[in-house]
């Protein structure tokens, strides 16, 4: 039951940290490897919350504004200037990272930081003890797979973006504000990714290179499960409980590599990976 | 005209001044150069700062009771990146471009490992300050920190005796640090005839313990022993085992009072061991924290069981140096084995094989942050590092 439990809670993790970066690379086919660094300040928006006192609810929202901020400058400034030139433009966010990092250094020191989590202890589940926190990022992910969902397929903006992700041209030509497409999608993926970064921070510690771990294994799954949501979701299940298993039952050393592993074989046997068709 | 007469009399004022400046260094002898290597950048990041200011307090106060022979100290600071690539680097320019008297530094094993034959082709001496997983042996280095022997001891005595703890979990980084430790610890939990019922490692920069909290779990185990990377390993791990709900006695190997602090109220209860706590309660250690806080003010960082052996380092060169009469590296090297200086440790002389029998101190966390001693152990040995060395 707690393996279930591991590879259930690992699949809602990855999901969350994944997430951002695949609405970022739909829409611009940009793999964004400043995503590492959103993350990280999400981490540092909620040791902002802890340091004001505020409850440590607060600390979701407050990291989402904050990437989404931070996204939506970047967008403007550097990602814009880039769009006819994607393989520089993934240089720029690889640059970016390392400069976000180093900022985030300078402020608050290279030192590990500690965040109020707002959910502590175990709770008894099913005749075991499981961390409540775990549990409760289950649902959590649900609710980003539930409101990205509607975002893409019952909202305006997710007209507008599922045409850009199919002929950017022909959606200008349609009038679509592309510019304005792209700028949204860019701070979403950014505050999703701040979003999971202060989601991670009761498991994580809060330093300038926590978003780093997390990068690789979120590039891979996006790269397997393509542009859709739902692929998405089967990729963090099937990957996330692959990790779990091996890690188990063999040791988690080789854990750690079976993402990035898999991921290359199942490419290699299924170049589309989990996407339909 | 007023103007150029001002002008000349500047002119000569400086001139005056500058041959006074040149005829003061003419008279003053070459500074004693001391090499110190640490990781500035990358993992050991963290810890550098604070061994970078200890050394600095050490210098000054050497300084200020008339240097070495009367000559100057000044340290020579050089990024060693963590690492062996940075450490090759760090080390040919202090030892050959600086051309340091002596290096005395705190660094990461793979940093020493590549720094050594580098010392000896440099034929100076070498003072490591870092506790490590023990047996590394050069005629040019000393140690004056912990290895495992001196540490591991202390924690699994004071579970079996004092908690009635008979079979232990192990965890730890995947590193030579954290499986040499783990070894060395299994090894003397099973010949004190307990169980060792799992043992897992994490790959240095994982963060995600999930599978490993399971498996401990499922072990049943009565307590757990951890030995992952400084820094960030050490908090994941804490929290996580926290978070679900693990309440088994927990003792950390490789836990620093400041990370300690920074992981807040899941730190508390972890059971520490070292050879320096800030709350050691001796006069000498008083003293040393208020000469601390006096000279970096609130820049201070925590002095730990990684700053302070340095501090001592540089004190017990000095000794030696004084010892040796002169700073040749022979008799100085013959003299580090010899002086003893007391500091905020106790006092400690390398002479048990080039290492040092230490006081070592059991702790636990407490809610604050700080860690409250519970045992003191006197002149811990080492046991045999390095028989094949004078």
């Amino acid at each position: 039951m707690t393996l279930v439990l591991d590879m259930l809670t690992t699949a809602a993790i990855l999901y969350g940290v994944a997430a951002g970066l695949l609405i970022i690379f739909g829409v611009m086919k940009i793999i964004n490897f400043a995503h590492g660094a959103f993350l990280t300040v999400g981490g540092y928006a909620a040791l902002l919350v802890t340091h004001l006192g505020w409850n440590p609810w607060w600390s979701l929202p407050v990291a989402f504004a904050l990437g989404a901020v931070c996204g939506a400058v970047v967008e403007r400034l550097v990602m814009k200037p880039l769009y006819k030139r994607p393989l520089d433009a993934i240089l720029a966010t690889w640059g970016l990272a390392i400069v976000i990092g180093q900022c985030i250094t300078l402020v608050f020191d290279r030192g590990v930081q500690f965040v109020q989590s707002p959910l502590s202890g175990a709770v008894d589940l099913f005749g075991i003890s499981y961390s409540s926190y775990r549990l409760l990022v289950i649902p959590l992910s649900l609710a980003v797979i539930g409101l990205l969902g509607w975002m893409m397929n019952g909202s305006r903006l997710g007209l507008g973006t599922r045409a850009v992700i199919m002929n950017e041209d022909l959606a200008r030509a349609l009038g679509i504000n592309t510019g304005l497409v792209r700028l949204a999608t860019f701070s979403l993926g950014a505050g999703l990714a701040g979003l999971a970064g202060a989601l991670i921070t009761p498991l994580s510690s809060v330093d300038p290179n926590m978003g780093v771990p997390w990068l690789v294994n979120a590039f891979m799954i996006v790269m397997v499960s393509g542009v859709s949501l739902v692929s998405l979701g089967v990729a963090c299940l099937v990957l996330g409980s692959a990790q779990v298993l091996v890690s188990t039952w063999a040791n988690p050393i080789l854990g750690g590599l079976t993402i990035v592993v898999l991921a290359a074989v199942i490419l290699r046997v299924r170049p589309e990976g989990f996407a339909r068709g | 005209m007023r103007t150029s007469n001002r002008l000349f009399t500047a002119t000569l004022a400086v001139l005056a001044a500058l041959s006074g400046v040149s005829s003061a260094t003419a008279q003053v002898k070459p500074p004693v150069v001391i090499g110190t290597a640490v990781g500035l950048s990358g993992a050991n990041s963290v810890v550098a700062p604070s061994v970078v200011q200890a050394t600095q307090l050490a210098v000054d106060e050497i300084n200020a009771a008339g240097g070495i022979f009367g000559r100057k100290v000044v340290l020579e600071v050089a990024d060693d990146g963590s690492g062996a690539a940075g450490a090759q680097k760090a080390y040919d320019s202090l030892l050959f471009q600086k051309k340091v008297d002596a290096i005395i530094s705190m660094e990461t094993s793979a940093a020493r490992n590549a720094a050594l034959p580098i010392v000896t082709r440099a034929r100076k001496p070498f003072i490591y300050t870092s506790f490590y997983e023990g047996r590394s042996c050069n005629r040019h280095m000393f140690i004056n920190a912990w290895v495992p022997e001196q540490q591991v001891a202390s924690v699994v005595d004071y579970f079996g005796a004092k908690l009635g703890t008979k079979s232990y979990f192990l965890v730890g980084s995947d590193y030579a640090f954290g499986r040499g430790m783990l070894e060395f610890t299994r090894k003397y939990i099973t010949a004190k005839g307990h169980k060792v019922v799992g043992e897992e490692y994490l790959p240095m920069d994982g963060s995600d313990w999930t599978a490993i909290v399971s498996k401990l779990k499922a072990s049943g185990a009565d307590a757990l022993i951890s030995s992952t990377a400084g820094g960030a390993p050490n908090v994941t791990l804490t929290k996580q085992l926290r978070a679900a709900g693990v309440t088994i006695p927990f003792g950390n190997l490789a836990v620093d009072e400041g990370t300690a602090k920074s992981m807040g109220s899941d730190g508390k209860d972890v059971y520490t061991a070292g050879s320096y706590y800030t709350s050691i309660d001796t006069p000498r250690n008083k003293a040393f924290l208020a000469a601390m806080a006096k000279r970096f003010g609130a820049d201070m960082k925590t002095p730990n069981d990684l700053s302070v052996p340095q501090y001592e380092a540089v004190w017990a060169y000095k000794l030696a140096a004084d010892k040796a009469g002169s700073l040749e590296t022979d008799k100085v090297l013959k003299a580090l084995g010899e002086v003893s200086f007391d500091g905020p440790r106790g006092a400690i002389k390398m002479d048990k094989q080039h290492h040092a029998a230490l006081n070592m101190y059991l702790g636990q966390v407490q809610a604050d942050g700080s860690v409250k001693i519970l045992e003191t152990f006197q002149g811990v040995d080492p046991g045999t590092q390095c028989p094949n060395l004078k």
